[in-house]
């Protein structure tokens, strides 16, 4: 009975460790990261300012917007993708993505996709840069050779757009405040008391 | 009230974004690790006298090299050392006698002062040539002539100046070619303009003018290279070295085209001319040379096969028997990791 047990055990962990996170496909079979949040009374105008203004301020050195409506924003981006060596690592790429945001009355959507891929290099001078100008799709299926090394590149790239979508959600639920001049510090004078 | 609210709104969102940006980038170690395994077709180790895989029908080594660079705000490092033959006394100045005392690749301090501009002081992989010692920056695990006549490091002070993604500037100031100190002063100036004509396409105009090898001279480059397609890849390398007082020098052109067969598996051709200058009525050497290539790549492995043939009709190879051959050839095997 114990070994029935250990068994069961040991194939419900093996299942549990398979399983992580990946991205959703859309009606075109490419890649998506996509969310709708309800934003309860935050009026449409309010949603969009903060939209337009994660774009063009908060990740203005990565993304580039590039329409604007009444009610959505859109964008291209990158984001760098890291190879861990122990504590350290280094770049190992690029993933280029299009980013949209719809906004209503209490309630906004926005998705991910478009990714392609460019791998990193180091350049004689120890710098990692870009090897190609040509982006990989990252639904392509890769062949035998670099299987593993494009599941590596597939599961960073969901954790960073994963971690940006959390970043947006942030952004966009808080309202924000002016922030308060500096106070002069005060100076005490023994002179006179 | 509406308007004033959403102009304090956006104030208020720049100044709480401006103070998330980060400016610190983590610890980046790199490097990479190679071997081969070479044989000369008339058995002779060293028959073709270009840098690096100098051994014949043995199992060798290439080199260790690890690299570290960090950036705290507008200021950074890179520090690479190296070790082996290919990273030691064939690659480097060795200050020691018998070799391997610095073993230093690249050292040097960058400062960006602002998104365009930026300055950068040490000891530098050079910027003239389309090749580079490390065996991960070369498509070829043999090197071109070129290659091996030309710097392999400039010690100096360069500034740059980026006006676009398409167009950059660089000037600065250096020792002689490939030496840690100068022994002349600081006495070659050099430049770089870097165009980007049309996407996927990169060219570098350098030139270095002052004490190099062989005396004080100037080289003109020109590097190239454009992703024409997703699967097709062409480089260009063409140099000029003249030495003062009609000292020599040398000149030059490398093609290298690459095609993507498969995926992770790339088929490339090196095809070279280059000739030194006479020397009053001493004839400089002519060579042609063809190498063709594959790069077999899984992860951070590479496997290089290669066979190479070279020409001289001045006979400066040799044959098994020891006398001297117009033709040499040679057939290699390489692994390169990069992590």
């Amino acid at each position: 009975m114990k070994y029935i047990l250990f068994i069961v055990l040991a194939t419900f962990s093996i299942r549990l460790a398979a399983q992580q996170k990946q991205f959703s496909k859309d009606d075109s079979g490419k890649f998506i990261y996509y969310q709708v949040v309800d934003s309860q009374t935050v009026t449409k105008d309010t949603l969009l300012q903060r939209a337009k203004a994660f774009v063009n301020v908060l990740y203005k050195k990565t993304m580039h917007q590039e329409s604007v409506s009444d009610s959505s924003v859109s964008a291209k981006g990158t984001t760098v993708i890291d190879k861990t060596i122990l504590v350290a690592g280094h770049p190992s790429g690029e993933v280029s993505y299009q980013f949209v945001c719809q906004v209503r009355n209490g309630k906004y959507r926005f998705w991910l996709t478009d990714f392609t891929f460019i791998p990193y290099q180091r350049d004689r001078y120890g710098n990692f840069v870009a090897t190609t100008q040509i982006g990989t799709p990252l639904e392509r299926t890769p062949g035998k050779l670099s299987a593993g090394a494009w599941k590596d590149i597939l599961n960073s790239t969901y954790v960073k757009i994963e971690k940006l979508g959390t970043e947006f959600k942030k952004f966009m639920a808080t309202s924000r405040v002016v922030v308060p001049a500096k106070k002069k510090s005060e100076t005490i004078s023994t002179k006179q008391w | 009230m509406k308007k004033i609210l959403t102009a304090i709104f956006a104030m208020a969102s720049a100044s709480c974004a401006l103070a998330q940006e980060t400016t610190t980038s983590p610890l980046e170690i790199s490097g990479s690790v190679d071997t081969y395994f070479k044989y000369d077709f008339a058995k002779k180790p060293n028959n073709i006298t270009t840098s690096f895989a100098s051994d014949h029908n043995s199992v060798s080594l290439g080199m260790i090299d690890i690299a570290l660079k960090k950036k705290t705000g507008k200021a950074s490092f890179v520090g690479e050392l190296s070790f082996g033959p290919r990273g030691q006394s064939q690659s480097i100045p060795d200050a020691a006698a018998g070799g391997s005392s610095f073993n230093i690749q690249n050292l040097y301090v960058n400062y960006d002062f602002t998104d365009q501009f930026s300055m950068t002081a040490g000891y530098m992989g050079t910027f003239i040539g389309y090749e580079v010692i490390s065996p991960v920056g070369n498509f070829n695990y043999s090197t071109s002539y070129l290659f091996t006549n030309g710097p392999f490091q400039n010690a100096g002070i360069k500034a740059t100046y980026k006006f676009s993604d398409k167009v950059s500037l660089m000037a600065g100031v250096f020792n002689d070619w490939n030496l840690y100190s100068a022994t002349r002063g600081v006495s070659a100036v050099g430049g770089q303009l870097m165009v980007a004509p049309v996407e996927g396409w990169t060219a570098y105009l350098n030139v270095l003018s002052g004490a190099g090898a062989g005396g004080y001279g100037t080289i003109e480059d020109l590097t190239t290279s454009y992703q024409i397609t997703e699967k097709f890849k062409l480089g260009l390398n063409a140099a000029n070295y003249d030495i003062d007082n009609d000292g020599g020098g040398y000149a030059g052109a490398a093609l290298y085209p690459q095609y993507a067969v498969a995926d992770g598996v790339v088929l490339g051709l090196r095809g070279e001319y280059f000739k030194y200058k006479n020397v009053g009525p001493v004839q400089g050497l002519k060579y042609t040379a063809v190498t063709f290539t594959a790069n077999i790549k899984s992860g951070g492995l590479t496997f290089i096969p290669e066979v190479r043939l070279d020409h001289s009709g001045d006979k400066p190879f040799f044959k098994e028997s020891g006398a001297a051959a117009p033709n040499a050839g040679q057939f290699s095997l390489a692994a390169v990791y990069a992590f």
